[in-house]
């Protein structure tokens, strides 16, 4: 198949003068083609070996229009990935004859999948590993933020995860510049921010952070926001028709204060389905990215938000004791319901709650026959630590019935019983689940509810 | 048991319609060249279509030569169209090829709701009808004027002002294929990079051309000249 490179055409890198050899052509966007690549590193003689890349190859007339992509590229290179979720450029490389350049990034490895085949069923991954993803998107662009960069494209297309757990992987990094310097690139339609579709703005950390909000809505929603009941008055979707729906006239599809542009049946089932099963903290910062966010980049919200909410619904999930499907314990909407108690999403039996575990009377882990606890959720010190579990949820041996928490950490934890007794859970040991239960984790406690 | 409530995003039809000048002029190697270069480009188009999941492409085929007529007529999901080979003889009856082209997409006939239909003519020649018909007939369908409509100069006979007034847009011109190399490319860039283009624009540059109704990524370039080629 015609393509800009040849299989077993070399390119040289740059500065290093290491080579690699095309293999196979991977697939190709607007700006250029990818392949897979074998390089050899290190040197002949101390025990050199191939490494398979991907290898990114630019169209001509796209370095044309992206003047200063070969400068962005290099300040990326050299700057380094702002963590291992990113697929970051490497090392720039050129072909001896012929022009242009390309730059070659870590082979993404077959396990994960496109946002595509998610919104198209191809997969079928748990809530868990959605929750996973979407943390881990917000947490990684946070990373890339904190070092003064912005993304410019954050869209579909562009992120990979892994449906068996969450595991994400970031691509196309050679947007990635520093934030508020111009570039060539605007970003995606239906990812862009209003301002960005309507000529008022170019893109930079905010209008990252509502390309963000749409795509953490995709990945929890399995819709788009602002595609409702006005989407399907609209005969040809074209960029005009965008444009009046993603920047002129966006309206969210779950407005509190205008129900104008509601997801339809049949057309819009994901949104109609989906949404109603995500707790109140969830909902509202949807609802403020699609409402005030909209028009105000100020009042987007931070990575920083959506980090603690998804961890904070992630931790929610709960099995239905009937049916085994995941549902989401939300505490703010028993309290409004006034208790009468919801059901679950698949089988409608109402709603058994496992045992728990409210941490510093703020974070609520429902603790389930696979729950894991991580310092994360003991150490105040340890944030988004979920690397290796401390805690695990196990079955008493002798009595089924009987649930216990497994210290995995390598140190001692204090419990004590209602009746104040008190008992030494050192790493290894476990402890029964019983109501009222408080363990002392070292600087936070976690009491337990049946 | 489903693990998620829900299903596939609903998809709207694109419909891409292939229309191939099949007259004597393409007789031999020309025709074989776009017969092969369609055949290799279609898994990379079911791939492109894959990528997207607004977007439910479907394929037709017209062809052209003493008379029109659909080669293709009913739309075939792209991940079951396959690639009849054509054979060509006769004139070069373009008018009448763009004029059915426009019966089908009059918008009692379209769905309701769909995305720009994408339009390829391919052509060696001059045409032979009145072509001005079959473009008055197309551009009077509102799904017609709304089409990506792009055209293929095979050699260097074809009419490219024709070609041009087809597109109907000043800054796209018509790709010229001067041998079996470019044709293959340009017909992979079009039911790849076009279709995508047309279903969900990919990552815009600042200096894009927003003036259409969908913004495409430039074409690949004229390259890789042979000397034996006529250029």
């Amino acid at each position: 198949m015609n393509q800009l490179l040849r299989s077993n055409e070399m390119v040289r890198t740059e500065s290093t003068n290491l080579s690699y050899i095309i293999e196979e052509f991977l697939g190709g966007g607007g700006q250029g083609e990818v392949y897979r690549a074998r390089g050899r590193r290190g040197h002949l003689n101390s025990g050199s070996r191939d490494e398979t890349v991907a290898l990114k190859w630019y169209f001509p007339n796209y370095l044309r229009q992206d003047q200063d992509l070969k400068e962005r590229l290099k300040y990326a290179v050299d700057k380094g990935p702002p963590s291992d979720r990113f697929l970051w450029p490497q090392e720039l490389v050129q072909a001896t004859d012929r022009p242009g350049f390309g730059y070659v990034m870590p082979l993404r490895d077959y396990r994960f999948v496109g946002m595509t085949d998610l919104v198209a069923r191809r997969v079928l991954p748990n809530f868990r590993a959605l929750v996973t993803a979407s943390f881990e998107l917000a947490y990684n662009y946070r990373q890339l933020h904190a070092k003064g960069l912005c993304y410019r494209d954050i869209s579909f297309g562009n992120v990979f995860f892994d449906p068996e757990n969450g595991e994400i992987r970031i691509c196309d990094n050679d947007n990635v510049g520093i934030d508020g310097q111009s570039s060539a690139i605007d970003g995606t339609v239906g990812f862009m921010a209003p301002e960005i579709i309507r000529g008022e703005a170019s893109p930079r950390s905010q209008t990252d952070l509502f390309s963000l909000a749409v795509l953490l809505f995709y990945m929890l929603v399995n819709h788009h926001p602002l595609e409702g009941a006005r989407e399907t008055q609209i005969r040809c979707f074209d960029l005009p028709a965008k444009t009046r729906l993603y920047g002129t006239h966006p309206i969210f599809i779950f407005d509190p204060n205008d129900d104008s542009n509601r997801p339809l049946p049949v057309h819009h089932d994901n949104a109609r389905k989906l949404w109603p099963l995500y707790p109140n903290f969830v909902q509202d910062l949807f609802t403020r990215s699609f409402t005030e966010g909209l028009h105000d980049p100020k009042k987007r919200v931070r990575e920083s938000q959506w980090t603690s909410a998804l961890i904070r619904l992630r931790d929610s999930i709960f099995y239905c004791m009937q049916c085994k499907v995941e549902n989401f314990y939300d505490p703010d909407a028993l309290r409004n319901s006034g208790g009468s108690s919801r059901t679950c999403w698949e089988c409608n039996s109402p709603y058994r709650l496992p045992p728990r575990m409210r941490i510093d009377h703020t974070d609520v882990v429902m603790l389930n026959h696979d729950t894991r606890l991580y310092p994360h959720h003991v150490d105040r010190d340890r944030s988004y630590e979920f690397d290796v579990p401390i805690a695990e949820i196990i079955q008493h041996t002798k009595n089924p019935q009987v649930w216990r928490v497994r210290n995995l950490s390598t140190h001692r934890w204090v419990g004590q019983n209602v009746n104040g007794q008190l008992t030494e859970i050192d790493p290894g040991e476990a402890i029964n689940l019983s109501s009222g239960l408080r363990i002392q984790f070292g600087n936070r406690e976690g009491e337990v509810r049946l | 048991m489903p693990k998620l409530p829900g299903g596939p995003l609903a998809r709207r039809p694109l419909h891409f319609i292939w229309i191939v000048d099949c007259s004597s002029s393409m007789h031999g190697e020309k025709i074989q060249e776009l017969n092969t270069a369609v055949k290799e480009a279609l898994p990379y188009m079911r791939q492109a279509a894959a990528e997207n999941p607004n977007a439910e492409v479907k394929v037709r085929v017209v062809k052209f030569s003493t008379g029109a007529s659909w080669q293709v007529a009913n739309p075939v999901p792209v991940d079951k169209f396959l690639w009849e080979d054509l054979e060509a003889n006769g004139v070069t009856d373009m008018g009448k090829a763009l004029q059915i082209v426009a019966e089908q997409l009059d918008s009692k006939i379209m769905p309701q709701r769909a995305l720009p239909p994408v339009l390829v003519l391919l052509s060696d020649g001059q045409p032979t009808d009145d072509v001005r018909v079959g473009l008055r007939d197309l551009m009077a369908q509102p799904w017609g004027k709304k089409a990506v409509r792009l055209a293929i100069a095979i050699g260097g006979d074809a009419e490219k002002s024709v070609l041009q007034r087809f597109i109907g847009h000043p800054e796209l011109e018509p790709l010229q294929a001067n041998n079996a190399e470019s044709l293959v490319r340009f017909i992979k860039w079009v039911s790849t990079a076009v279709l995508k283009a047309a279903s969900s624009p990919a990552s815009q540059t600042q200096q894009g051309d927003r003036s259409a109704n969908v913004p495409l990524p430039p074409p690949p370039e004229e390259e890789d000249i042979e000397e034996g080629d006529v250029w």
